[in-house]
């Protein structure tokens, strides 16, 4: 099967130091994929450089295909690469059904051609907000949230693309075991239901085996060992 | 920032009922003027919010395209001789390509750097305006510098009232404007941006896309009133293009609060009015507004608005937080389905 995500020889060093060397990687879609590794070993650079959140220093990456290696965060979430952040960024002025209608919206207006409305995002909004189990929460403001909402928000604001491919950047940390339970189902079943392949960077070895496919190790800014689950 | 503020209809009626029937009460000319500016600079005010306040690009610039659809509109009915209409609709347009190329060249920059560049923009635009007589008028006469460029007007004396509901006018449909922008996807993508640019381009939000249309917008809305100060000034002046008056701008965002469109309008009226209306030198005017900044800075850094919005919510709170009522309004201003 052909690869939907490609990545070859990506390097990366900030100054002097060399955060990536020479990385290649392949997700097949639909594919369940976890990235473990120490800390400071490059998992959250080399997830930026996927995102398109970082230019890398060499290597190119490829989406179905086409190269993306130059395509920003924001184009590569349109075409259907999502990513959530280690350390959610949330809207301080917006209520948690706004902030999944900024991304609907933009992607209505990406179906449309004519460009999305607020309306467009209405319906999607309330599905997805009871999907993630927000929707009590809907009018809140995302500065009032709790840990376990703000990971939630940001997998909902991951799902609104309807995407191809999930890059989770350690999406599981610190939340509790009610709530990891919820987003384990719901990863689960965006992947069994709607064939989203995921990027899971984790620290937690169980989890990625129950979640994933395929775990690929990362040390010093090298792909050291890859194992099938 | 939070949205737009929910204005209760009734409110709104009776302030825009006050403004109608103020006139009948035979004021004298000077105080028809003082409002008369004080509607201009309302809606310039409320247009600094739609850049500074709604989509978080603050702007210590905004003067620019204020003053460049005041100088094109001088320009081109003294110079070129074009038809009143046609001048007005060219220096909009003109302001908004000003805006458009501000916020091209801030795209990449954040924060404190986009306030320094639209102060240095403003600036050259300021000096350039000041420092040079660049038109020979008719008979002579050197125009520019800081005696400023005249506007040819298709009438002589227009009686104060005329130009008060003229004024009164624009304000009440660029303030509608302005608000149906903030309320819109296209708003709601823009506070989006002021609130968190990165969680905005994860979200597919091509951010320098929408922080030009945020200049753009608000720039063309400033070039309205800076259309409108120079037809009832009756010239365009190197002040219209003044830091004092980006300031003025920023001030009244501040203490109204900034992102609810309807708290700025507010403040400029009600410290334009004051303040001019006490007869006081422009350097003590430029005081009082420096010291109403920092009053609001220091002690409701929300402004009125969000200090009433903040005041509201603990009280909500005290009484039991409860869900909004169908069809009413929550906490962030968000209609309820």
């Amino acid at each position: 099967m052909s690869a939907l995500l490609s990545a070859e020889g990506i390097s990366k060093s900030f100054g002097d130091t060399q955060v990536l060397s020479g990385i290649s990687l392949s997700i097949a879609p639909g594919e369940p994929v976890g990235l473990f590794g120490p800390n400071g070993s490059g998992k959250t650079t080399l997830v930026n450089i996927l995102s398109g959140l970082l230019p890398p220093d060499a290597g190119t990456v490829r989406f179905d295909g086409k190269e993306i290696t130059r395509l920003p965060l924001d184009a590569r979430y349109r075409l259907g690469i999502a990513r959530t952040f280690q350390i959610p960024h949330p809207y301080p002025g917006l209520s948690v059904r706004e902030a999944v209608r900024v991304a609907l919206t933009v992607n209505a207006g990406k179906r449309k051609e004519g460009g999305g409305t607020r309306e467009d995002a209405e319906g999607p909004a309330e599905d997805l907000l009871a999907r993630t189990g927000l929707f009590d929460q809907r009018f809140v403001p995302c500065a009032r949230l709790s840990q376990g909402c703000l990971r939630r928000l940001e997998f909902a604001r991951g799902l609104a693309c309807r995407p191809r491919l999930l890059i989770l950047d350690e999406i599981f940390s610190a939340l509790s075991a009610a709530d990891e339970g919820d987003l384990t189902a719901l990863l689960r079943a965006a992947n069994r239901d709607e064939g989203t392949a995921f990027l899971l960077v984790s620290h937690n070895p169980p989890l990625l085996k129950g979640l994933c496919r395929r775990i690929l190790v990362l040390e010093e800014g090298r792909i050291v060992r890859e194992r099938n689950v | 920032m939070r949205s737009a503020a929910p204005v209760s209809v009734g409110w709104l009626a009776a302030g825009i009922g006050l403004l109608l029937l103020f006139p009948l009460s035979s004021p004298d000319a000077f105080l028809l003027d003082v409002f008369t500016t004080g509607f201009l600079l309302a809606a310039f005010a409320a247009s600094w919010d739609v850049v500074g306040g709604v989509s978080g690009q603050i702007t210590l610039g905004h003067a620019l395209p204020f003053g460049a659809a005041a100088y094109a509109c001088a320009l081109l009915t003294s110079l070129a001789g074009w038809p009143l209409p046609l001048a007005v609709a060219a220096a909009i347009l003109l302001a908004a390509a000003v805006g458009m190329g501000i916020g091209a060249l801030s795209a990449p920059l954040a924060g404190p750097f986009v306030a320094l560049l639209t102060l240095a923009l403003g600036e050259i635009a300021h000096e350039a305006a000041v420092g040079h007589t660049f038109f020979s008028g008719p008979g002579g006469y050197a125009w520019g510098g800081e005696g400023g460029i005249p506007v040819a007007l298709p009438w002589r004396d227009a009686p104060p009232f005329s130009s008060y509901y003229a004024a009164l006018a624009f304000l009440c449909l660029a303030s509608f404007g302005m608000l149906r922008l903030s309320r819109s996807g296209a708003g709601l993508i823009l506070r989006a941006v002021a609130g968190s640019p990165i969680t905005a381009q994860a979200s597919g939000v091509p951010i320098a896309r929408f922080k030009r249309l945020a200049f753009a917008a608000g720039s063309a809305f400033a070039g309205a009133a800076g259309a409108g100060f120079a037809l009832h000034m009756g010239r365009a002046t190197a002040t219209d293009l003044s830091l004092e008056l980006s300031f003025q701008a920023a001030t009244f965002a501040a203490v109204g609060g900034r992102g609810t469109i309807a708290g700025p309008v507010v403040a400029a009226l009600v410290l334009h009015v004051l303040f001019q209306g006490l007869y006081l030198p422009p350097s003590a005017r430029v005081l009082l507004y420096a010291l109403t900044l920092l009053v609001t800075l220091r002690f409701f850094p929300g402004g009125v608005v969000g200090t009433a919005r903040e005041l509201a919510s603990r009280l909500g709170r005290r009484d039991g937080t409860r869900p909004a009522r169908r069809g009413g309004r929550n906490r962030t201003g968000e209609g309820t389905r």
